[in-house]
């Protein structure tokens, strides 16, 4: 049996231990262990295990996931999230699906402090789900806002993705994040257009609430002021360099429990309780990235991606046949890989054919980028749905499926005007760097 | 005749670009060609992720040969590390004969249990990488902040006045831009691997800063396994050749960098003269003479000075 | 004694849920120091060191209360559509291949504790402070021991008593 088979093989048992329910996490792992110890050795995939879980769990980078989820749950705990969405809400709550759209802009915003789609997805997510649900928005339309809201993270700077991929193709990180501010302020804006979509064909998705007076928009936004402050000092914090990104979760997190503390809204035994919580998500969210490791060394090992090299420089069709298949690739593989993995695997090969075909590398590295982020959205298999999840236990994954596919389409009618119009991700970095 | 056909996997954590490849991995491949003995090579993490766990991986059989930084993990390799020491290193020497001479006395044997060396060296010597911050003297350099990764290179820091900053390498293109850090100290050849250069403009050699050691290990009971004349192979170029030419590799991608951001107006590169070099080697070197005492290093540095 | 063991389990659940929760706290107030002190011109020493393994104590301490009250995620897609002794069997699949999973961890992580600590004389330690990676190994392996004791519990009440004894998570 060849290792390209075995490695496919491996892929379709995925997909039937998920079906049965098995965990995400465990039917990873199973595959990833089994495929390593057999193209490898059972020895290798043992070692492995330990390597990947103890190097993971001290990667500093991952620091923001335990961080910035304890800091959404004392925001919710000390009801400083209720207190954002009561504001947001008496601005555009009286617009059909008024939060989702506030809610995209708030993962937009924090994208631009992140730099990691599932640091945005875990911390909106765990903010902003409860409230829109109290103001009766539909959980498919919540969820799918904020598992499609997180990839926003990725494209709009910084962005750890195109760090990675400037990294792997030599390519200018400066203008990788220039080019990704446009593509990212258009998909925000065609996620926003979505929702009005939504909310006008249903409007129960997203109910328009009651008109406010100014001074009712003026108290809210005063009730609002803890936590507001708390992010300008964030995003502040990281913009004069006084910390980074990765420290900015602690900073976060330290300012909702000091504001908390002043305002008598958090004792000990809230704390805690949100301290346990963000503990356990950690646990989940960690799991299902070191799971996604071994898969990763399983495909390389199979020599998929080289295989996918190979065909690719064998066949004789126009250049945007040629994309549209790479990108097609990246879909399918976003099913199973967190996206810098797919990056890691895929680039030593890709990246040649893009630089023979002669196409632009950096309007290449948004558009991989975005169809990263759909393959980490689309069913069956979308990491980012199940970061999601592990915030909203109780909406069922078919229902968060059903929610983001309206934002997946609006992804790709993005990736379709960016194919279109390269101009959109290159004007900024051709016109800002020589 | 070549005997059986085996496999054995070359594991790291960076792009398959990286000087890395040119200057050891392609030797090495091309040593053993025609033994029977093929390297298939795993870049970017895809054995394991990150650095460090790099030489428990080769020890445990993840794979069978790796690269790796001793810095990562220095409390493995505190005698190898000596040679790292701002002013361990005489001008007419190279890197890897330093190490070498010091593993050929079975000094070092300690410090790679169950692994084959088969390339030891050092990186081009260190440099400041500055951002709006001409670095001259020591003074120059109070009170700012710079990114170190090892505990040495943050004694160093301190000596020169300046607080020492750890972080990951992926991150300090965005602190340099920020102004979280001032500067970094490490090797030319990391200006173009990280891309510092469209961050950084001002950047000072000639400064007794040190250098960074490498390895590139085999498991021991995997090379025992082999056939003899794939033995032969690998030993046809393992030890001073290898590292050699990775050592060359490594100088000569850090002088196509300087060259380069000489090159670029907006750039100042700068070289200290020998006196300007002096007031830091007097906060520098005392360093070197702590941590080679605090290690019992003693030995070991003169094995590898030749004295 | 099935209920007496389990309530050992439980009890080791909870303790390595505070370990994590501690390191989380911990965690925040490291990192805060440094940054505090480092606009003052003093970072806290090895910041990055305590970080590190800090998050390892976070990442395994929560993994046996996560897996109690059910926090991994799966694809509940066909749920619906599933006979009750298929969703019992899935059950009673992941716990095994859980428990598989956790003490491979366990194991092989001890394994590279032996190996480098015992049998080569290695002692890893960070870069700035010199914590030992073995410390924080070895947590890896007592909680990935708890968990997969957790995991073995749950297979075996599946059997005895039909019922996954998972609490359901419900919102916070
Ligand atoms: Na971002
Ligand atoms: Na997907």
């Amino acid at each position: 049996m060849s290792v390209e088979l075995i490695g496919l093989l491996g892929l379709i048992a995925l997909f039937i231990l998920l079906g049965l329910r098995i965990p995400v996490a465990f039917a990873m792992f199973a595959v990833g262990f089994t495929g390593v110890s057999i193209l490898n050795s059972p020895q290798a995939a043992l070692s492995q295990l330990a390597s990947d879980s103890f190097s993971l769990a001290a990667k500093i980078e991952l620091v923001v996931v335990p961080l910035f989820i304890l800091m959404g749950n004392v925001a919710t705990e000390t009801g400083m999230s209720r207190k954002l969405y009561d504001a947001a809400y008496a601005w555009i709550g009286s617009i059909r699906g008024g939060l989702a759209s506030a809610t995209v802009v708030a993962c937009g915003g924090f994208a631009a402090l992140s730099g990691s789609s599932v640091a945005s997805a875990l911390t909106i997510g765990r903010v902003s789900l409860s409230e829109m649900k109290r103001f009766d928005y539909d959980d498919r339309l919540s969820t799918g806002v904020v598992a499609a809201g997180g990839t926003l993270g990725i494209l709009i700077p910084p962005s750890t993705g195109f760090v990675i991929y400037a990294l792997l193709t030599q390519e200018s990180i400066g203008r990788l994040f220039l080019a990704g501010v446009l593509p990212g302020l258009l998909l925000l804006s065609m996620f926003i257009l979505t929702i009005m979509v939504i909310t006008w064909i249903k409007p129960s998705m997203g109910p328009k609430g009651p008109q406010t007076t100014f001074s009712e928009k003026m108290r809210s936004t005063t009730g609002a002021a803890p936590i507001l402050l708390v992010i300008v000092l964030t995003i502040g914090g990281i913009y004069t360099g006084i910390f980074s990104p990765v420290e900015a979760s602690a900073v976060g997190a330290g300012l909702v429990i000091l504001f908390g503390i002043l305002m008598g809204k958090l004792n000990f035994k809230k704390f805690w309780k949100a301290a346990q919580d963000s503990v356990v998500t950690t646990a989940t969210v960690m799991l299902i990235l070191i799971s996604a490791y071994m898969i990763k060394t399983f495909l390389a090992l199979s020599h998929i991606p080289a295989w996918l090299g190979t065909y690719l420089e064998s066949l004789a069709i126009p250049v945007l046949g040629v994309l549209a298949i790479m990108l097609a690739i990246y879909l399918i593989l976003g099913c199973f890989l967190e996206g810098f993995a797919m990056m890691v695997l895929s680039m030593p090969i890709f990246f040649p054919v893009v630089q023979q075909l002669g196409i632009d590398p950096i309007w290449f590295g948004v558009l991989v980028v975005l169809t990263l982020e759909m393959g980490l959205i689309s069913p069956p298999v979308g990491l980012n749905v199940f970061i999601v999840k592990s915030v909203a236990p109780d909406v069922s994954l078919g229902k968060m499926f059903r929610g983001v596919a309206p934002f997946w389409f609006a992804m790709l009618a993005t990736l379709a005007l960016l194919v279109a119009f390269p101009q959109i991700a290159l004007i900024l970095p051709d016109t800002m760097i020589n | 005749a070549p005997g059986m056909s085996e496999t054995v996997k070359f594991a790291h954590w960076v792009p398959p670009a990286h000087t890395l490849t040119k200057s050891t991995i392609e030797p090495l491949q091309a040593a053993v060609e025609g033994s029977g003995l093929e390297i298939e090579v795993y870049p970017g993490g895809e054995l394991g992720a990150g650095p460090l766990e790099q030489y428990v991986r080769v020890v445990q059989g993840v794979a069978d040969i790796v690269w790796g930084l001793q810095g990562y993990t220095s409390s493995q390799f505190p005698l190898t590390m000596v040679s790292e020491l701002p002013g361990a290193k005489p001008d007419d020497m190279t890197g890897y004969d330093m190490i070498w001479s010091a593993y050929d006395e079975g000094l070092l044997d300690g410090e790679f249990p169950g692994t084959k060396p088969l390339a030891l060296w050092l990186s081009e010597p260190n440099v400041f990488i500055m951002k709006d911050v001409d670095v001259r003297t020591p003074a120059d350099l109070e009170g700012l902040k710079i990114r170190v990764s090892g505990s040495a290179a943050a004694s160093a820091v301190e000596s020169l006045g300046a607080t020492p900053v750890q972080m990951p390498a992926g991150e300090i293109y965005n602190s340099l831009q920020t102004g979280l850090i001032d500067g970094v100290i490490t090797g030319a050849s990391a200006i173009g691997d990280f891309k510092l250069d469209e961050v950084a403009n001002s950047y000072t050699l000639n400064a007794p800063l040190g250098h960074i050691s490498f390895y590139v290990v085999m498991n021991q009971a995997k090379y025992d396994s082999l056939p003899d004349d794939q033995k032969a192979a690998i030993d046809s170029i393992a030890g001073r050749e290898l590292s050699k030419s990775a050592e060359e590799g490594w100088y000569a991608r850090a002088n196509s960098v300087i060259e380069e951001i000489s090159a670029m107006d907006d750039n100042t590169v700068y070289t200290l003269t020998d006196e300007e070099r002096a007031a830091f080697e007097e906060l520098t070197y005392p360093i070197r003479d702590n941590v080679v005492a605090e290690v019992g290093g003693e030995e070991v540095l003169a094995t590898m000075r030749g004295e | 004694m099935f209920a007496r063991i389990k309530n050992w389990a439980d009890w080791l659940i909870s303790l390595s849920a505070l370990i994590g929760t501690i390191g989380l706290v911990a965690e925040v107030a490291v990192i805060l120091i440094d940054v505090i002190g480092r606009f003052f011109g003093s970072p806290l020493s090895g910041a990055q060191d305590l970080a590190q393994m800090g998050m390892v104590l976070i990442v395994f301490g929560g993994m046996a209360l996560c897996d109690k009250i059910g926090g991994h995620v799966n694809v509940d897609l066909f749920e619906g559509t599933m006979p009750r002794w298929m969703i019992w069997a899935g059950d009673f699949v992941s716990a095994l291949i859980g428990a598989a999973i956790f003490i491979g961890i366990a194991w092989t992580t001890w394994q590279s504790i032996y190996l480098m600590r015992f049998q080569m004389g290695i002692v890893q330690t960070t870069n700035i402070i010199d914590l030992q990676f073995d410390w924080f190994k070895a947590a890896i392996v007592v909680m990935s021991a708890i968990t997969a004791f957790a995991m073995i519990l749950r297979a075996i009440g599946l059997i005895l008593t039909g019922d996954n004894g998972q609490e359901s998570r419900g919102h916070a």
